[in-house]
């Protein structure tokens, strides 16, 4: 059999242009106000720079260094981890449970309870820490009269150290709270009935169920929401933080996101605030390498 | 499921509980913007209005061109949820139905977008917006946020639900991929790209963190950093009038929830993260 | 025309179809048949341009096609879940393609009437496919097909996903237009009942090689291979191994005695070791013994409707064997007789048929088995 003619038009090639042209819009945007800032940003880490100045005063580690002998940023780092803990605490392993029992645990009312949930999620964080500022307020707020009924006097958290984290934890984990909410859910919703069935059939307790069954078929849901309450709760957090107590009392209730802010257009120190971004991005990286390993993956196994 | 009925019923209550919790501030919110100052700081939990009155909230339009206020804030949020989608849809297209070199390099460098953190570009994104003198503009807002991963992500979810034997049918008959994109696939993931659009929309609506940094004066404000001038760390003086402008800032996302909540919660529930 | 010539497929290093030579003719309808993951459904594809081809040519028309795009190979498709289009309704699925081709607005109400009228879809134009029952959808799915008036027809086993009775209806249909427009149809199902019936050829594919090509009545009759006589019928052909001995052949102690025919022919293969295979139609069961009578232990029997298999064990080997009767009982041992006309031996080593020996024409009956 001779071939006569070969339409041979490459069809790789063809597809080439065609993907490159729809990525363009966002790939442009991607690279013009996240990989070239952060690169620039890296440069900055090496510099002396006051935001206004023409000339920038190359001082190689220095910024390093300054920021890793301060005291302040050891007192940093902490806050940062206790409001990574106070937000996983709150916002992964409650609604965990949470999604757990309205799924197979209640049989009424619960799309009014999912409802409700998540609706802080679509309401500003300035709102949120208006209304919290006022409702907690020590003195005069709702909050502390009824605490008054009973004797008890609220303290002044906004000028405690411990109690400041901790409020300020609270007001984010309530706008994030529904968000994780309802993606757990939705996980846990999508296991089949049937395994479930089978495990009460079996008669297992809700309780092993939970910790046997649910969670590992739901782990990558479960990852991915530890993860995203780390990457974004730290930085919802700079809201209420620049809000209500711009990172006071004597830095501690900042966290390193805000800080950076702090350094950089309050204080000037470009290079410092450089170098403490870059220090902090070694945690997002962490994040970015725990989402490949174990999310995508658990994405892809259905393709 | 059958469980013990004081075991269902423990749970119903901390549920209510909780949801106390989230909604109280927001009916508290609503209530005290409507009292005069005086019968609020003497009677704080009656979040009831007993004489309700309009004035905390026409301090608040006296004291700013709130009209222009709400104007920025609406424009900016159209304006990125549009390009937002846009953008979106065009590169999850791509990346669903197009085979080309590179492609799990580009797709993991997207979705590492939603891991840099604000604190690293934040610098020259605000030193490069304010060279081009866009500083204090909305222009200055949307132009960083063109595009986002998590719509990517989120559309290209709903796009994989689409049985690939459609898209086949439509190739055999030699339909090129502008048509497929435009009378196959758009259709199809209406609901998702209307949804992630809302979504993006209300989250555009709230944001403090970049409008904060770019807009200086007072008439180019968006809602939210109206609000924040409202408010002091020691409760305020005038807490009622925080109220009404809390109140204000909350409509427009809460009406949106209201009327699409299905929409709304569905983005995260079927297309969702699973 | 369609012919492929050692066409490979692989996925990575999975081969799914090896060294496939193929060549389907102008207007006939071929079945590819075969059990799931033999490489049916993958060749079809390839026909249609879905898959790449990693080795060998295609050629359509005379014309190498390996490179050329789905759409320029005027190859119509018809997929098992119909892939109509959620949000269009019958008469836009239908023609949407058309349009696309910017063919008249004539010319397609006149292809569209047409069709509508030969799967009798009037009067449902306006429906979604949601408001379609299965059948229907098919026939949306078919009407598609026929208005693009194309050479070729492929069709992905349309017929599965529809219950019994609807699919005698639709293989109808199928017939009908293939009737009608003449197109090549290439069919793939794993259903060897609608190969049979459907189709001009059968191709019958395992484990991405081609085990015969041939009419349905030499598929049936004339298994060339092990694994063909096994597939096609139902209860399966009976396989037992057999040894050749002077001029009998042996099943283990038992022994069959064939004519000279078969007895030359035997020998003129020199092949040692035999798969000795027949079907449970072709046996009887009798309580008499008679010359080539098989001694079998009853197992259990099965109600077939119209008649009963009987599942027997001849020297460890399992038989199935047909019978009107079924007051067998499990234990029992019978005899049973084989219609030594319908024996099939095959080389236990290469699983061949050693085919069937020349009978010497006789002048009253006339029969030649070749």
């Amino acid at each position: 059999m001779e071939a006569i003619q070969t339409f041979a038009k490459p069809k790789i090639i063809k597809d080439h242009w065609k993907a490159y042209l729809l990525l363009i819009p966002s790939l442009v945007t991607f690279v013009l106000f996240m990989f070239w800032p952060f690169l620039y940003t890296v440069y900055l880490s090496f510099f002396d720079w006051n935001m206004v100045s023409p000339t920038k005063e190359f001082v190689g580690l220095q910024n390093y260094i300054d920021v890793l002998k301060d005291p302040i940023t050891y007192k940093i780092f902490c806050n940062t981890l206790i409001y990574m803990a106070l937000l996983l605490i709150i916002n992964c392993a409650v609604p965990y449970v949470l999604a757990f029992v309205i799924d197979l645990v209640l049989s009424r009312f619960k799309n009014f309870y999912k409802g409700a949930i998540f609706l802080p999620s679509v309401i500003s964080l300035v709102v949120g820490s208006i209304l919290f500022t006022w409702l907690l307020n020590p003195v005069s707020g709702p909050a502390a009269i009824i605490l008054g009924w009973f004797g008890i006097e609220m303290p002044v958290w906004s000028k405690l150290d411990g109690w400041v984290i901790t409020v300020l934890s609270l007001i984010t984990s309530w706008k994030i709270f529904g968000y994780n909410f309802i993606i757990l859910f939705a996980s846990i919703n999508g296991i089949s009935r049937e395994v479930i069935e089978a495990a009460r059939l079996d008669d297992i307790p809700l309780w092993r169920i939970f910790f046997k069954i649910v969670l590992p078929m739901s782990s990558s849901t479960g990852i991915y929401v530890f993860i995203i309450t780390i990457a974004q709760g730290l930085q919802y957090v700079f809201t209420p933080i620049k809000v209500i107590t711009q990172g006071g009392p004597n830095y501690s209730s900042a966290n390193t996101i805000y800080h950076a802010y702090h350094e950089a257009f309050v204080l000037y120190r470009t290079g410092h605030s450089a170098a403490l971004s870059i220090l902090t991005m070694a945690i997002f990286l962490l994040l970015l390498i725990l989402e490949f390993k174990f999310v995508e993956r658990g994405i892809h196994y259905e393709n | 499921m059958k469980t013990n009925p004081l075991i269902g019923l423990s749970w119903h209550l901390v549920f209510i509980v909780l949801i106390f919790i989230l909604l109280f501030p927001i009916i508290f919110a609503v209530g005290t913007s409507f009292r005069p100052l005086e019968d609020a700081y003497n009677n704080v939990l009656q979040f009831i209005p007993l004489h309700p009155t309009f004035e905390n909230y026409e301090a608040f339009f006296t004291s700013l061109d709130v009209a222009r206020i709400m104007m920025n804030t609406f424009f900016i949020a159209a304006g990125i949820t549009i390009f937002k989608v846009v953008t979106s849809f065009l590169a999850a297209y791509a990346f669903v139905y197009l085979d080309f070199k590179g492609k799990n390099l580009l797709y993991f460098l997207f979705i590492s977008t939603m891991f840099i953190p604000f604190a690293v570009t934040m610098i020259p994104n605000y030193l490069v917006l304010s060279d081009i003198g866009l500083t204090d503009s909305v222009w200055g807002v949307m132009l960083p946020q063109f595009a986002d991963a998590v719509g990517i992500f989120l559309i290209r979810q709903s796009m994989k639900t689409i049985p690939p034997s459609l898209i086949e049918v439509a190739k055999v008959d030699s339909i090129g991929h502008w048509l497929i994109m435009k009378d196959i696939v758009l259709p199809l993931v209406k609901p998702a790209v209307t949804s992630t659009g809302i979504w993006f929309f209300i989250l555009a609506w709230n944001e403090y963190v970049w409008p904060v940094l770019i807009l200086k004066n007072v008439e180019n404000f968006t809602l939210p950093l109206a609000l924040q001038m409202y408010i002091s760390s020691e409760g305020g003086t005038n807490f009622t009038v925080a109220m009404a402008v809390s109140v204000i800032t909350m409509i427009i996302p809460l009406t949106l929830y209201l009327f699409f909540q299905r929409y709304i919660i569905g983005t995260f529930t079927s297309s969702g993260i699973k | 025309m369609i012919q492929f010539e050692n066409v490979c497929k692989s996925y990575g290093d999975i081969e799914v179809v090896k060294n496939l030579n193929l060549t389907i003719h102008e207007g006939e309808r071929l079945v590819l048949l075969g059990p799931s993951g033999c490489g049916k459904s993958t060749t079809l594809r390839m026909i249609a341009g879905l898959e790449d081809i990693t080795s060998g040519s295609l050629y359509m028309g005379n014309k190498k096609v390996n490179d050329v795009p789905s759409g320029i190979r005027n190859v119509s498709m018809v997929f098992q879940n119909y892939a109509l289009y959620p949000h269009m309704n019958v008469v836009n699925n239908i023609t949407y393609g058309l349009k696309v081709k910017k063919i008249p607005k004539a010319e397609i109400k006149k292809r569209l009437d047409f069709a509508l009228e030969m799967l009798q879809l009037k009067g449902y134009e306006k429906r979604l496919p949601k408001d379609l029952s299965g059948g229907q959808r098919q026939r949306v799915a078919l009407a598609r097909a026929i208005v693009k008036q194309s050479d070729y027809f492929l069709l992905d086993e349309p017929l599965s996903n529809l219950d019994a009775r609807l699919r005698v209806s639709a293989r109808k249909e199928l017939l009908r237009i293939h009737e009608q427009f003449k197109q090549t149809f290439v069919y793939v199902t794993h259903d060897q009942i609608e190969a049979m019936t459907v189709g001009n050829r059968v191709a019958l594919m395992y484990k991405g090689e081609i085990q015969m090509v041939d009419t349905p009545e030499n598929v049936y009759q004339r298994p060339v291979n092990i694994f063909t006589a096994k597939f096609i019928g139902s209860p399966p052909m009976n396989i037992l191994d057999a040894t050749f001995h002077q001029d009998r052949l042996m099943i283990g102690m038992q022994s069959i005695i064939l004519n000279e025919e078969w007895i030359q022919h035997i020998f003129d293969s020199k092949v040692k070791n035999f798969a000795f295979g027949i079907r449970p139609g072709h046996l009887e069961i009798v309580t008499v013994p008679q010359k080539n009578s098989l001694k079998a232990k009853v197992k259990y029997v099965e109600n077939h409707g119209n008649n009963y298999a009987v599942y027997t064990d001849i020297e460890g080997s399992e038989m199935i064997v047909m019978s009107d009767k079924k007051d067998w009982y499990p234990g029992e041992m019978v005899y049973v007789n084989p219609d030594s006309t319908k024996i099939h031996l095959f080389d236990k080593e290469t699983t061949e048929t050693i085919g069937q020996p020349v009978v010497k024409e006789n002048k009253f009956l006339n029969r030649v088995l070749v």
